[in-house]
């Protein structure tokens, strides 16, 4: 993938005045999470999460990536409920622990080997045969795997994934907005706190705004 | 012992101030031509200092706003470059006590209102050409319809300020009117149009202060009763008045629009966003530029009066 955002680093804005204390304070918390660390799932269950994250959001290897596992299990474990759910999927962590174990359970039934033992192309096959409905293992219960895939696991770790701020940079995004927003509103304008985008043909320019992002 | 150039403007604008209210002629004050000559070239000095507020106003106003629009039309420079040539003209003006017009000077000020018709049709084009065209949305958000119009104003009374030099009071003669009351007539109506202006942009802001109040309320008296005086003179001691507060209420509007900056989120640390989304710092003085020309104007008409 080409970069969009050559040399843009969200975090370069940290000590600027688009950001105060608290944003600080909430950038760094989420920033410090162990990429390890998992207190709610137990090693089987940690290791499915780990490969479940690999496939949903494949990260480069270059760069440090965001630790989706490490954030869902956080959630979980913290009852960081989003504050609404699909009744016909049980709560947040009963709902992780058991797609988990359903899709385990699938890759020993299809293949006598572990999820996270299988290879790429093996695991999408079985996610996406979760996406559609089609994992008939009694694993799942009552819980659709289609609902779990779309609005548990798609869901969380999409969610994790772009509150990272490596995701920011990513996409170009300023972060918190608090306490300094945005002057220039208009299509196609662009305030000097905020990435700039490498259209072609201005890839050198986008690059010596991205640097100095953060001395504005 | 030579006086303080700064003391003696001082001492100099405070005459021209002061011989405001008009006095009836009797044999013994009857006022000689040398004075009619110093009282020209005080309110000539004083007009220029109204041009060169009024300058000032719109350097510092075009600077922040064209910065935030980022130049992108190369003709956003032009305010900033004609603006900063008025301002110096006008200090030079203020500070040259020789009582003739200069060339150099007339070609500035005629320079200044020139560019600020073409700006006018600039913004009035900005406005139109965003979606919905001609909405409150676009007068509150596009280019400013009538900001360009304090650099027309700053050039008009600067090419007055000129010919009021170049003449004894009561003598000058523009457009066949007499100058006096035709600068009256300048500044009742640049008045009126900055009020319209802070009018609308104080109505965005849904007079959230009750000081916003203020500007649509003291200068539209001041506009008024200056303007009265320029089609029927008469005693202009309560035109006087108010016109001075009217000078006060620009230097108020620069503390409150400080103040305004500093409520925003993150106050002045966040500069780069409030002192751009804030109200606009240098826009007040625009009163107090236009209604100095409008003292300069009564005790230019005070003489006027005694032909």
């Amino acid at each position: 993938m080409t970069d969009r955002f050559p040399g843009y680093d969200v975090l370069s804005k940290r000590a600027s005045p688009s950001w105060n204390d608290k944003t600080r304070e909430v950038v760094d918390r989420r920033l410090a999470t162990p990429p390890d660390q998992h207190r709610f799932f137990n090693e089987d269950e940690w290791r499915t999460l780990k490969a479940l994250c690999d496939r949903i959001i494949p990260q480069r290897s270059e760069g440090l990536p965001a630790p989706l596992a490490a954030m869902i299990d956080e959630k979980v474990f913290d009852q960081k409920t989003d504050g609404y759910r699909d009744a016909r999927l049980p709560p947040l962590g009963e709902a992780w622990r058991r797609g988990l174990a359903a899709l385990e359970a699938e890759a020993q039934a299809g293949h006598a080997r572990a999820f996270y033992d299988l290879s790429a192309g093996e695991q999408d096959a079985l996610l996406r045969a979760a996406q559609k409905g089609l994992g008939g293992h009694d694993a799942w219960g009552d819980m659709p795997a289609k609902l779990f895939f779309e609005k548990r696991a798609v869901h969380d770790i999409v969610a994790a994934y772009y509150a990272h701020p490596n995701a920011w940079s990513e996409i170009g995004f300023g972060g918190p907005a608090a306490p300094r927003g945005y002057v220039r509103m208009d299509a196609d304008r662009r305030d000097p706190w905020e990435a700039s985008e490498a259209r072609p043909g201005r890839e050198k320019q986008a690059r010596r705004e991205n640097l100095r992002v953060g001395r504005y | 012992m030579r006086r303080q150039p700064l003391r003696e403007l001082a001492d100099d604008l405070a005459e021209g101030v002061t011989l405001a209210p008009p006095r009836k002629p009797t044999l013994l004050s009857f006022p000689s031509r040398n004075r009619r000559i110093e009282v020209a070239n005080a309110a000539g000095r004083q007009l220029n200092l109204s041009a060169a507020i009024l300058a000032l106003s719109v350097l510092a106003d075009s600077g922040v706003e064209h910065y935030r629009g980022s130049f992108r039309n190369r003709t956003m420079y032009a305010p900033l470059g004609v603006a900063a040539l008025t301002l110096g003209g006008s200090l030079f003006g203020v500070f040259d006590r020789r009582p003739e017009r200069h060339a150099a000077r007339d070609g500035v000020y005629a320079l200044a209102a020139l560019t600020g018709l073409i700006g006018l049709g600039f913004h009035a084009y900005n406005v139109s050409k965003r979606p919905g065209r001609l909405s409150w949305h676009n007068l509150f958000y596009g280019a400013p319809i009538g900001a360009p119009f304090a650099l027309v104003l700053s050039g008009l009374l600067g090419r007055g300020a000129e010919k009021v030099r170049d003449n004894a009071a009561g003598e000058a003669k523009v457009l066949g009117f007499p100058a006096g009351r035709l600068l009256a007539a300048v500044s009742s109506l640049g008045l009126f149009g900055t009020i319209g202006e802070a009018g609308l942009l104080h109505y965005r802001g849904a007079f959230q202060n009750p000081a916003m109040l203020l500007p649509v309320s003291l200068p539209p008296v001041a506009a008024a009763l200056v303007g009265a005086q320029a089609i029927k003179p008469s005693s202009s001691r309560f035109a006087g008045a108010w016109l001075t507060l009217t000078a006060a209420l620009g230097f108020a509007g620069v503390c409150f629009h400080m103040l305004g900056v500093h409520r925003g989120n993150g106050g002045w640390r966040n500069w780069r966003q409030n002192v751009l989304n804030g109200p606009p710092i240098p826009a007040p003085p625009s009163f107090t530029g236009l209604a100095l020309a409008g003292l300069a104007a009564l005790s230019l008409m005070a003489e006027e009066k005694d032909d």
